[in-house]
């Protein structure tokens, strides 16, 4: 049996789009992260309450199950113990890494050895799998569907991006793009695993920016003009889609408007330079 | 297990590395006197390209800087072991915790013990490496009696990534840029000594398939940037991970190679956009 359609949530996951589970690991507050937004004028980042900067991993349940990136090594039992609760004895078909960067792909041997029928599932780009332990895995790209039964998973080119080694997802029933490293932002204690229509503030640049400021650090040197015109390409190319990151959270409502947002990002970060590591 | 555990538990068929015996592996090389070059090759691109680890002789005892990968795993501890005499090492930097770079971490403790290991992520855990000293960007550290400064690095492609600038020689270690895909045969060369038919291709190459987001890249903006990095730093050698280390005195010609490469990669998405998305 499929897992229940309802809005069910636990500690750390909850069906967030029908078929689709949201599994988040907040770990610690990110205190400097915090700082420097206070001091560019963000004042609700300085309430007092812990700022996180989440992993996200997606379990796709339709006929078939996919889970979408592992976590860190630091929420192994978590990421176990999520899926257990969620398939509640069904098999984990497919396990797909977005890119084999540790905070997204930390407990693939964790969970295959729990869930050693589980297919590998990696990005096709690139010539350097066997440098992972990738090259025995079902490579997708652009060309590639997963079919899931009431779920089907495409693989987009990674348009913004870290490691090279690397795609995006989406699932054409639900319309719901996964940038993984894009898209993200910080949230404050109390909005964790809630969509951004769930709470009170609004997303804006500055959470974008602290974000893209460190993580996409070659922001900083960009020729601005080019980065829009992919920008817009994609708003295009995925219209309407809900936005499920990898470090943020799940965007249901006008998610256009965060395209137009994220071009505003990266004009910052091309004037001011990186915020930092992260 | 160090940074996570990707490479022990995806292990589907390989199971381990491509290691040719211990025993033909060459010598490590020298870059300048006290920092040696322990190279391993990777197929790509219809060539080789380096994954390197080097190995530097600091008052204090023997530091790695990075740790290889698990493709070369016992090749790489017999020739630290050799180039050793036995005692292995006592420190470890990471340029970032990609696994390529990370992946040795536990078989190395396993047999030097549990030695300092030194990252920039800001937040080690993440990493897998709950045990790491933090090294700040910007900030020098003694390691071994040895001052490293920690540099932004213009070019990588984790956000984690440093450049390990090496008070005591001038080298400036270096992931992922500066690699170079070399022909097999030239495993041993330093960058201004490989054929020069192709050696622009390798460098074009390597980046074009490494640092993608080098495709929206505004090229004076970041090469100026590298530029005033060596103005501040000034370098005997730069010591890539993934390619031969390039002398002071081939320093400009490998910058110019650079630059040309850049400003093609980046020509590419301005005359063909979305064309080569997918790699």
């Amino acid at each position: 049996m499929p897992p229940g359609r309802g809005n069910r949530v636990s500690a750390n996951h909850r069906e967030v789009l029908p078929g689709i589970h949201w599994i988040q690991e907040c770990g610690r507050h990110r205190a400097a992260i915090a700082d420097a937004l206070v001091a560019g004028g963000a004042a609700w980042a300085g309430s007092g309450r812990a700022l996180h900067v989440p992993q996200n991993a997606y379990l796709l349940a339709g006929r078939r199950t996919l889970l979408f990136d592992t976590l860190s090594p630091a929420a192994g039992d978590l990421v176990l113990d999520a899926l257990d609760d969620i398939l509640g004895g069904r098999p984990l078909d497919y396990l797909a890494v977005s890119h084999p960067d540790v905070p997204h792909a930390g407990n693939t041997g964790r969970i295959l050895r729990r869930h050693p029928e589980a297919r590998l599932v990696a990005p096709k780009a690139g010539e350097t799998h066997a440098l992972y332990h990738l090259d025995d895995a079902l490579h997708v790209g652009p060309d590639d569907v997963i079919d899931l039964g009431d779920l089907t998973l495409r693989f987009p080119p990674a348009t913004f991006l870290d490691a090279a080694l690397h795609t995006w997802m989406s699932e054409e029933t639900t319309r719901t793009l996964f940038p993984v490293d894009w898209l993200g932002f910080p949230h404050l204690e109390g909005e964790c695993l809630r969509r951004t229509d769930e709470i009170d503030a609004e997303i804006g640049l500055d959470r974008l920016e602290a974000f893209h400021s460190r993580v996409m650090f070659w922001f900083q040197y960009v020729d601005v003009d080019v980065v829009r015109a992919a920008t817009d390409d994609l708003a295009r190319e995925f219209s309407g889609y809900r936005l499920a990151p990898a470090h943020g959270l799940v965007i249901r409502d006008d998610p256009g408007r965060y395209f137009d947002l994220m071009n505003e990002v990266v004009a910052r970060v091309a004037e001011t330079g990186r915020g930092g590591v992260l | 297990m160090s940074a996570g555990d990707l490479s022990a538990g995806a292990a589907t068929t390989r199971g381990g590395s491509s290691d040719a015996p211990a025993a033909a592996a060459p010598s490590p090389i020298a870059v300048v006197e006290g920092v040696e070059w322990i190279h391993e090759c990777f197929p790509e691109g219809g060539g080789h390209l380096h994954v390197s680890v080097y190995l530097v002789r600091a008052p204090g005892g023997n530091i790695l800087v990075d740790s290889g990968s698990f493709y070369h795993r016992e090749r790489l501890a017999a020739r630290i072991r050799g180039a050793t005499a036995g005692e292995g090492i006592r420190s470890l930097i990471l340029s970032h915790s990609d696994y390529p770079h990370s992946g040795n971490i536990p078989s190395l403790r396993g047999e030097w013990g549990d030695f300092e290991i030194v990252a920039s992520c800001a937040d080690p855990e993440l990493q897998g490496l709950p045990y790491a000293r933090r090294a700040r960007i910007g900030e020098t550290l003694e390691i071994l009696g040895r001052p490293f400064t920690f540099l932004d690095p213009p070019l990588a492609d984790r956000s984690h990534t440093t450049w390990v600038y090496d008070g005591g020689s001038r080298v400036l270690f270096v992931a992922d840029g500066f690699g170079t895909i070399h022909p097999p045969g030239a495993c041993e060369r330093f960058w201004g000594a490989l054929p020069e038919e192709g050696r622009a291709q390798g460098v074009a190459e390597f980046h074009r398939q490494t640092l993608r987001w080098l495709e929206y890249v505004d090229p004076d903006r970041l090469l100026d940037t590298l530029a005033r990095m060596f103005e501040r730093h000034p370098v005997a050698a730069v010591a890539p991970i993934h390619g031969p280390p390039i002398g002071a005195d081939d320093l400009d010609a490998y910058l110019a190679t650079l630059g040309d490469a850049v400003r093609a990669i980046a020509g590419r998405k301005r005359n063909h956009p979305r064309k080569d998305d997918d790699g």
